[in-house]
């Protein structure tokens, strides 16, 4: 059961769309699987859709808007909504359907670290980096703590750490505060957004410092 | 900073300002704004189905007051304001078919229309992307809803279910089937075995009717 979600105030933002694209995408992809989330976000519209169409607004001059209306409804090419077909990718042999909210999403290549596979996707949301990581059974990120942020939103498998298990949709976000080492119990793939690079933090993980920069 | 920076930073968090606007709604401008919704799923209709342009003009007229008023609250700028209005209004003509009446109110399905338009344009603006990747995010989320809650909110009030007991047996059924037991227009049509337009103009009848009522009661 998934028991890691958004904060409200995520939520909130997210429905509002005030969020940066890289956490409304993790957000979008944790609500594709979780229905209490679902639900959440959309009494969250529904009320934004009333406060929207609640405003007291200035008296306008109607007829200006003529022209525009003319030209809106000269236009006869109407949005057809083809399903799009599932994004499959493959990694070390594994195969993997991604979420539709990252469909238009670029993906660079994988850059693989033993047991650790990792594909930037180009959200363009400045410090931020977006990833997809894959963790084969029984790999682990060095214990680190965070110098930002770290969300990760688990898509597929399982991993732990020293805190708890987690299972597909928890959506983990981490700061300063926590320090971790997360083990894959299943061969998993992640998404996960950083906005500074890991600190590893314990004896010769310490190595690790400089390959923190390239998993996150 | 995960949040994008709001552009009038001294603006009162939306969140507050809904829960009073909510708040203080009374009885008759929730009974109304059910009525509106009834004319909006019209034109909705007309549009959808018959491309009737005067229906747009007055979609586009209820709304764009509205549009304009979030794009200035959001990009503190009148000509993007405009242009907001302008594109998420092409939006709801170019995608008027998609929308599912049976299940959806047309205020949050537009709402969400110029919630992903203003969406884009602030990811335009902060990050130079063209890129628009609003109906990626939000594409399942956004069409199937069902908006009978919201409804049932508006309706569940002492003084209206007195109301809604004295309508003609026929649209009380469909009052109540759609605003109590949360049916959809379309479960409630084979449960009762009518057609779906008859439920529509049923429930259209009934909150004319109630409206009146209401009207009477508060004037
Ligand atoms: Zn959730």
């Amino acid at each position: 059961m998934i028991k890691y979600h958004p904060s409200e105030q995520i939520l909130q933002s997210y429905v509002q769309g005030e969020l940066c694209a890289s956490l409304s995408v993790a957000v979008s992809m944790h609500i594709d699987m979780c229905p209490q989330c679902q639900r959440l976000a959309h009494q969250f519209e529904t009320s934004c859709a009333h406060s929207f169409i609640g405003e007291e607004s200035d008296p306008q001059n109607e007829d200006s808007w003529d022209d525009l209306i003319a030209q809106i409804t000269k236009d006869a090419l109407f949005d057809e909504r083809p399903a799009p077909a599932p994004l499959e990718i493959e990694v070390k042999g594994e195969q993997f359907v991604l979420p539709s909210s990252l469909h238009n999403v670029g993906l660079s290549g994988w850059l693989k670290l033993g047991k650790l596979s990792r594909s930037r996707l180009d959200l363009g949301d400045g410090k931020l980096h977006a990833s997809l990581l894959h963790i084969e059974k029984g790999g682990s990120v060095p214990q680190h703590t965070h110098k930002g942020f770290e969300l990760t939103l688990l898509l597929s498998g399982e991993f732990k750490d020293e805190m708890d298990n987690y299972v597909p949709g928890d959506f983990i976000m981490l700061d300063g505060e926590h320090e971790h080492s997360p083990v894959a119990t299943e061969s998993c793939l992640c998404f996960t957004l950083a906005d500074d690079a890991l600190h590893f933090s314990q004896g010769l993980s310490q190595l690790f410092n400089p390959i923190g920069k390239l998993i996150y | 900073m995960i949040e994008k920076s709001r552009q009038q930073s001294t603006e009162t968090p939306q969140g507050s300002v809904m829960k009073d606007v909510a708040a203080t709604q009374t009885s008759e401008q929730r009974l109304l704004s059910a009525e509106q919704q009834a004319q909006l799923c019209d034109w909705m209709d007309r549009i959808a189905n018959q491309r009737d342009r005067k229906a747009f003009a007055c979609l586009f007229k209820w709304f764009a007051p509205k549009v304009l008023h979030l794009g200035r609250q959001r990009f503190g700028d009148a000509s993007q304001a405009q242009e907001l209005l302008q594109e998420s209004m092409a939006n709801v003509w170019r995608k008027a078919h998609l929308f599912n009446s049976e299940k959806g109110a047309v205020t949050t399905w537009i709402y969400t229309l110029v919630r992903n338009q203003s969406f884009d344009m602030l990811r335009k603006m902060q990050t130079n992307r063209e890129d628009n990747l609003s109906e990626d995010i939000w594409q399942q989320h956004s069409n199937e809803r069902d908006d009978s809650a919201e409804f049932s909110d508006h309706l569940l009030d002492r003084q209206l279910v007195e109301y809604v007991e004295k309508l003609p047996e026929e649209q009380k059924n469909v009052v109540k089937g759609i605003y109590f037991q949360e049916l959809s227009q379309e479960e409630l049509a084979n449960q009762l075995g009518i057609p779906l337009g008859t439920v529509k103009s049923r429930l259209r009848l009934a909150l004319g009717k109630l409206k009146a009522h209401m009207g009477e009661h508060h004037d």
